[in-house]
């Protein structure tokens, strides 16, 4: 054991000790005092903002500002000529899209729509927020409608060889 | 004569019908990274596009990072930042594999096949291996697949201190579950 570790063994050991002569001060009292109010009122502070973040939820969509307002086949058409540019416009932005319903596709307990450019199969995929289910779960092919969505973006499939813009926390808009 | 020939274009559409490459674009990919001081690391991307070729016994999952939807949005934007997914450069995480026992599953007969899968999956623009066991269930027409394995964060370039502190855990598990048509 080095010198330096028994030093620090012994300051522990001592610690009651020291704090009971401290204590015994009237000014170093005061001192430790103040340092536990302020030592809790940290903690306090810090909980408070441990709570804050992990209790965030995201707002209602149907209550956010819309970004855009798009028409559905000219939006995937942006995506077809240029993705890495409409990914910059568009990306995390919230998007009120005006379209033809294509497809419903269960997923889960959930249902997700589909607006596709029959042209080229390109599509438009929105994901609803749970409380806005029930007004997906109406919508059938063939229905005109306007969906607004946070846009997560476009990207290429491999698979599929098209492109496809996925939107999550949907809402029907003219339910 | 006729009934034969009606029989064999019945068989033979039959056959084409199987044969084709089956699809879904509403596939579920969960991603759980929770652990036993924080439960908020986990997520589900609903629109994943997956297939399955019969003939060719091939699996195939394509998902985009960003639609992955955390029920917490901070959690969610630390998940798409550069330091962990950066999935502004690397948009997408894709699964490209083949059935490794492909006589358990008879594409053709109602009923529930226990399979093997193993192929490269591509995270952060970084491919590892990654067997799993997966279930086929065939409905006439329609595969319903489900998969879960787990994977390990720093295999694909992530980490960080919250995998260090145990808040995120360093081996998430993937779970994936799809209806191809």
């Amino acid at each position: 054991m080095t010198d330096q570790t028994l030093h620090k063994l012994v300051c522990l050991k001592n610690m009651p000790t020291i704090f009971r002569r401290m204590l015994k001060h009237p000014k170093n009292n005061k001192i430790l005092k103040w340092s536990a109010v302020i030592a809790g009122g940290l903690l306090l502070l810090g909980g408070a903002v441990y709570f804050y973040f992990a209790t965030l939820t995201h707002d209602d969509t149907a209550k956010l500002k819309v970004d855009y307002v798009v028409e559905a086949i000219p939006f995937i058409k942006e995506f077809e000529k240029d993705y890495l540019a409409a990914n910059k416009k568009y990306a995390e932005k919230i998007i009120s899209v005006k379209g033809i319903v294509t497809a419903t596709e269960p997923a889960d307990t959930t249902m997700n729509i589909k607006m596709t450019d029959t042209t080229t199969g390109s599509y438009l995929i929105f994901a609803f927020q749970d409380k806005h289910m029930s007004e997906a779960k109406k919508l059938k092919p063939g229905d005109n409608t306007v969906i607004k969505g946070s846009c997560s973006d476009g990207i290429y499939s491999d698979i599929l060889g098209i492109y496809f813009v996925s939107f999550k926390r949907s809402t029907v808009e003219n339910n | 004569m006729k009934k034969t020939i009606l029989s064999l274009i019945i068989a033979t559409v039959s056959m084409m019908t199987f044969a084709q490459k089956k699809t879904s674009t509403s596939a579920i990919v969960a991603f759980d990274a929770s652990t036993a001081i924080d439960n908020l690391p986990k997520a589900e991307n609903k629109t994943a596009i997956a297939a399955i070729d019969p003939a060719k016994n091939t699996v195939q999952f394509e998902a985009a990072i960003k639609n992955f939807a955390f029920a917490n949005p901070k959690i969610q934007e630390h998940f798409n930042q550069e330091s962990w997914l950066n999935s502004d450069k690397f948009p997408k995480a894709t699964f490209s594999g083949i059935i490794t026992n492909p006589s358990a599953v008879n594409f053709k007969k109602d009923g529930a096949y226990n399979v093997t899968v193993e192929g490269d999956l591509t995270i952060k623009g970084k491919t590892n291996k990654v067997t799993a066991p997966a279930t086929i269930v065939v409905i006439g027409n329609t595969l319903k697949t489900t998969a879960a394995f787990n994977i390990k964060l720093a295999d694909f370039g992530v980490e960080g201190q919250p995998i260090t502190a145990g808040k995120v855990s360093a081996e998430p598990k993937i779970s994936v579950s799809a209806e191809l048509n």
